[in-house]
């Protein structure tokens, strides 16, 4: 389903990914674990295009994300091909970044009004229902001020659902939470992976992915160091940094 | 000091204040909607990651915060018809001279106002597919106005005294008005008086505003 090939992606002159080369297939729940300052969040944000990258393809259904290619150049996308791949995607972030001047329900309601036109009924009930399904039926009316870390990173998850999308994206989705509120953010992510949604999921919950994760994916200064099941990476890694990286982590 | 005051001069001649103020009020009305658009135009330019429309927004920015408001007047008043053959009238020079000065204000404060809201209110818009436009108008001004909006009120008040240069480019605004009156009546003391009281009466309340809504807001987000 997504295709990433020999990705590179500079920061001015800093080369943050160096030679990405990974499949990611439909249904798969796909962890990216790695220390600081590796390239993960920049991964990820370069998936859905909120990064641009300077070499290589990432092919979203077999379509080049955000580039277009004429007789041989390659040139940005149009931005309302860049936008509808983002539709397909749904993000979530470290820091929630709900809209603070909307209610619960209009943050989800936000994307499937504005941007993909939907008839605003049909999509109120689908965000009521996202809502149930996250557990916060009952804050559908409250700005999201009013929320614990929790509950507004539900809500997060509920915008992004809300699109309908065939990939979910998060970003460290319980590094910004207090460890009492991890918990009910992990249960809906678990659900949805056991609902069979495709997820790329950047964390640094060890037993987490290795709980939920189809693959593990260590990445280290923009490289990828190895890709495996949990077993193996979190059991018997095969590389010594992905190794030392664990020790660290765990102690 | 044994000045006698005469203040019933200003109650005689009241008309002429009111006809004042109605100028004055006329200049700052088509200042501000002119500083307000081509503000926030300049202002959106000067934030923009596209060079060709950065880089002229700041050069006018800069230049017009770096000359003074009454040589930009004068320029506008005397330059203008002659290298462009268009001839403005006193109200609209000024009018025009006050919006182009503003909207180098405005613009700095719609920047800033744009500037302060965090990065991730950007990418969750793009994330949900929002395009540049979208995410502006539904998501980054609706905030970003709450921080543009007292120092707007405090520009407005700044463009309200600026009215009173008109008087230089012979626009019949309170300031010409009372010199005119005082030629009349040989009262500069009451005049001058009465002048400034009514000013401070106009834009003392607004300034008040101002500073309630920053407190206002600040206490409330
Ligand atoms: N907008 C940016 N401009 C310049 N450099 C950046 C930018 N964003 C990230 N970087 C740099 O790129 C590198 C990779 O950053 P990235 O955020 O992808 O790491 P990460 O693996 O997600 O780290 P963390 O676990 O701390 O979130 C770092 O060296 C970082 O400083
Ligand atoms: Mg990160």
């Amino acid at each position: 389903m997504i295709e990433v090939r020999n990705l590179h992606k500079y920061y001015g002159a800093l080369h943050v990914l160096r030679g990405m080369d990974i499949d990611i297939a439909k249904g798969e729940v796909f962890s990216v674990i790695g220390p600081s300052g590796s390239g993960k969040s920049t991964f990820l944000r370069c998936l859905n295009f909120l990064e641009e990258y300077q070499q290589g393809d990432i092919r979203f259904d077999g379509r080049l994300v955000g580039y277009r290619e004429t007789a041989g150049k390659r040139l940005r996308a149009s931005p309302r091909d860049i936008a509808a791949v983002r539709t397909r995607m749904g993000m979530v972030f470290q820091s929630f970044n709900l809209f603070p001047h909307k209610t619960v329900l209009e943050n989800v309601m936000e994307g499937p009004v504005i941007v993909q036109k939907k008839p605003e009924a049909v999509v109120r009930k689908l965000a009521l229902d996202l809502l149930e399904q996250v557990g916060l039926s009952d804050k559908t009316d409250q700005y999201p001020s009013k929320l614990s870390g929790g509950q507004q990173q539900r809500v997060g998850i509920a915008r992004a659902l809300a699109m309908q999308p065939e990939v979910m994206l998060f970003d460290e989705p319980t590094s910004a939470l207090d460890p009492e509120l991890v918990g009910e953010v992990l249960d809906v992510m678990k659900a949805l992976a056991t609902g069979g949604m495709t997820m790329v999921i950047v964390t640094h919950e060890m037993s987490f992915a290795r709980e939920v994760s189809d693959r593990v994916m260590m990445m280290d200064e923009g490289l990828i160091i190895e890709v495996d099941r949990p077993e193996v990476i979190f059991g018997n890694p095969q590389q010594a940094r992905t190794a030392d990286f664990l020790r660290r982590v765990v102690h | 000091m044994d000045y006698v005051w005469h203040f019933g001069v200003i109650w005689d001649y009241r008309m002429v204040f009111v006809r004042g103020a109605w100028i004055t009020a006329q200049l700052t009305l088509y200042s501000t909607l002119i500083g307000l658009s081509l503000g926030l135009l300049f202002g959106l330019f000067r934030s923009s990651t596209i060079a060709v429309l950065r880089a002229p927004a700041a050069v006018y920015i800069e230049f017009f915060r770096a000359t003074p408001v009454l040589v930009q007047l004068v320029w506008i008043y005397y330059s203008l018809p002659i290298l462009t053959g268009l001839q403005l009238s006193g109200i609209a020079s000024v009018s025009v001279g006050l919006g182009l000065h503003a909207a180098a204000y405005f613009a700095e404060i719609f920047r800033a106002g744009i500037n302060s809201i965090d990065k991730g209110q950007w990418d969750a818009a793009r994330s949900i597919g929002m395009g540049y436009g979208q995410a502006m108008w539904r998501i980054i001004l609706p905030q970003a106005i709450r921080r543009m909006v007292p120092p707007f009120i405090n520009e407005f008040a700044t463009l309200i005294k600026l009215t009173t240069l008109g008087s230089v480019l012979a626009v019949y605004e309170l300031l010409h008005e009372a010199n005119n009156l005082i030629n009349n009546t040989y009262r500069p003391l009451e005049v001058y008086t009465a002048l400034a009281v009514a000013f401070a009466v106009l834009i003392y309340p607004i300034i008040l505003l101002s500073q309630r809504l920053e407190r206002h807001w600040r206490t409330n987000s």
